[in-house]
């Protein structure tokens, strides 16, 4: 297959391309990023261009131009803006304009037959009466005062499944939350603090996902899939494992408590955008994925710790590597 | 050192870890065995808890226990899941299905997902029937516990989800009947205010429930002819077919204890 990536400097970006050059039926992947630089594997199957294409002449030039000409058959876009705090008429061009234009592209292109959309398990909406186990069939957040970043990543999806049963054939996959430096987590910003704080009484369980795409490539099966990660317990848990102080307080406080922490401190973790997940938890169904694109989570997450901690594990290393 | 019913819940009953020592509902066995110590006493000591039939509990594979419910608080429903817990053999944790605004409800919440207790939506049920768990559901739902005291024992509204459940799945259906809690803890009034989107706030007629004695008998297990899941006629017939087992199985305890509090 030869297949074109959008975002491919992001770390998922990065991981995708090298996923796909892992694979021996990967002809050519044209990869998309907006820096000038290119990203940092090289192989003579790989081609970068930089491309800002919330541009429509440059996104249409990409597509019939190059794209044709390299007779790319697959699309993977995995671009998103990653900065929470962002917001207005730009990041909504990034996340929803390019979506659109570039699956609108793709029905009348003579070459692409196949489009892989990388959805987010934050469209979900998340309350009291919605399933600790979210399968596709869940609710999506349409609540009226959701911040951009939901707001954005819900109009992306609706619109991509809108094209669903047309050509060429889609597949939309949810993913859980990759809990990645540079990937725009919000679970990896709250974790990075050495306090975390926690709604009283609530200990919702998460999921967080490492990665996985060449599947959804190579498969035809054509939908929505939920893509689960490999880790699945409570939020105290994380903070746990982190060696984080649990520090657990009255829901009404959290976003106050954290916007002052985003002004001092200027972290990205926004309260508003987590307080659903945050009170009732929320745990992807991968069973869709599991059966029709022989999808299984089985890469733990590398959680992040605090430098004492990295500390002690490489002394433990090197007197181990000494004894032996 | 590990108890016995330590050993019966953390080793030997049937757990889908997710790789944390929790399964996807938030169920940690260890926490569990715990409470069920704890909770022994009150199920030994002061309900007095005498349990038959629980040998009709299949040893395995997608079962539904379907019973009776009343009481101020659920602790009908918890004493049917301690039950369980210690005398089902082999060892099986019962999945205890709440209502919807249990998520809802600060550190109830965490505790009844420790627990195993899981919120009764489709894709939850669905889940645990699929992999082959022990559902314990009580289909009066909130109109169990708000009924009168002069209502005792009689079955209110009569939900059919778990019929359509067992039909979908080939689930196994364990009628039970809990004599005793009816009486134990009665509802003196009820106040209309939602608080975290309760039905009510009830007010007992005592601030603690009386030590009447708990009988829990269960029946034989209903075998539910094949049947279309989605025809309406077909799961009330199903349904309806569990309560009358339900009301015989009250009746037949009823007639049998010789007092509330013996």
């Amino acid at each position: 297959m030869r297949v074109l990536v959008t975002g491919a400097t992001t770390p998922l970006g990065l991981a995708i391309v090298d996923a796909l050059l892992a694979t021996a039926d990967t002809e050519l992947v044209l990869a998309i990023g907006r820096e000038s630089n290119p990203p940092t594997p090289t192989a003579s199957r790989l081609v970068y261009r930089s491309a800002d294409l919330t541009h429509p002449r440059v996104l249409h030039d990409l597509l019939w131009g190059e794209t044709r000409e390299r007779a790319i058959d697959v699309v993977i876009h995995a671009m998103q803006h990653r900065a929470s705090g962002h917001r207005g008429a730009g990041v909504h061009a990034q996340n929803v304009d390019v979506t659109r234009s570039l699956v609108l592209a793709c029905e009348h292109h003579p070459t692409i037959r196949r489009f892989v959309y990388r959805s987010f398990s934050e469209v979900y909406a998340l309350h009291h009466t919605t399933s600790n186990l979210i399968d596709e069939e869940s609710p999506l957040d349409f609540t009226e005062y959701v911040p951009q970043w939901i707001r954005d990543r819900v109009e992306a999806d609706v619109g991509v499944c809108a094209h669903l049963g047309g050509s060429p054939s889609i597949a939309v996959l949810r993913c859980a939350e990759i809990l990645a430096p540079s990937s725009g987590s919000q679970l990896l910003d709250y974790l990075q603090s050495r306090v975390c704080l926690r709604p009283l009484g609530f200990d919702p369980m998460v999921n967080v996902l490492s990665v996985a795409f060449v599947l959804a490539a190579r498969s035809t099966a054509t939908g929505i899939f939920n893509i689960p990660g490999f880790d699945t317990l409570p939020l105290s848990s994380a903070i746990a494992i982190c060696r984080r102080a649990d520090i657990p307080v009255p829901g009404p406080m959290m976003s106050p408590l954290y916007a002052l922490r985003r002004w001092v401190a200027n972290f990205e973790f926004r309260y508003e955008i987590n307080a659903q997940r945050f009170h009732f938890g929320g745990v992807l169904d991968g069973t869709r994925a599991r059966t029709e694109l022989g999808y299984v989570p089985h890469t733990a997450v590398s959680w992040p710790q605090p430098w004492w901690a990295l500390l002690v594990e490489r002394l433990r290393a090197e007197r181990a590597a000494d004894a032996s | 050192m590990a108890t016995a019913t330590f050993t019966r819940i953390v080793k030997q009953a049937p757990f889908y870890d997710e790789g944390h020592g929790f399964d996807v509902f938030g169920l940690h066995p260890p926490y569990l065995a715990r409470a069920v110590e704890a909770g022994r006493l009150i199920y030994e000591r002061y309900f007095r808890v005498d349990s038959t039939g629980i040998e009709h509990i299949p040893a395995a594979g997608p079962t539904i226990v379907v019973a009776n419910h009343a009481g101020v608080l659920p602790v009908d429903a918890a004493m049917l899941c301690l039950d369980v817990l210690l005398n089902s053999d082999p060892p099986r944790i019962p999945r205890a299905v709440g209502e919807h605004f249990i998520p809802r409800l600060p550190l109830v919440n965490t505790l009844f997902a420790r627990l195993g207790v899981v919120s009764g939506t489709r894709p939850n049920v669905r889940r645990l029937v699929e992999r082959g768990e022990l559902l314990a559901l009580w289909p009066e739902g909130v109109s169990g516990p708000a009924k009168r005291f002069r209502d005792r024992y009689q079955l209110q509204t009569w939900h059919v989800g778990f019929a359509e459940l067992a039909l979908r799945h080939q689930a196994t259906i364990v009628p039970a009947a809990i004599i005793g809690a009816e009486e134990s803890w009665p509802l003196l009034a009820k106040l209309g205010i939602h608080v975290f989107g309760s039905p009510y706030v009830p007010i007992p007629m005592s601030p603690l429930p009386l030590p009447a004695r708990y009988h829990i008998r269960y029946g034989e297990p209903i075998v539910i002819p094949a049947g279309d899941p989605d025809d309406p006629a077909c799961v009330r017939a199903a349904a309806s077919r569990v309560r009358v087992a339900v009301e015989q199985l009250i009746q037949d305890g009823l007639a049998e204890r010789k007092g509330v509090f013996q």
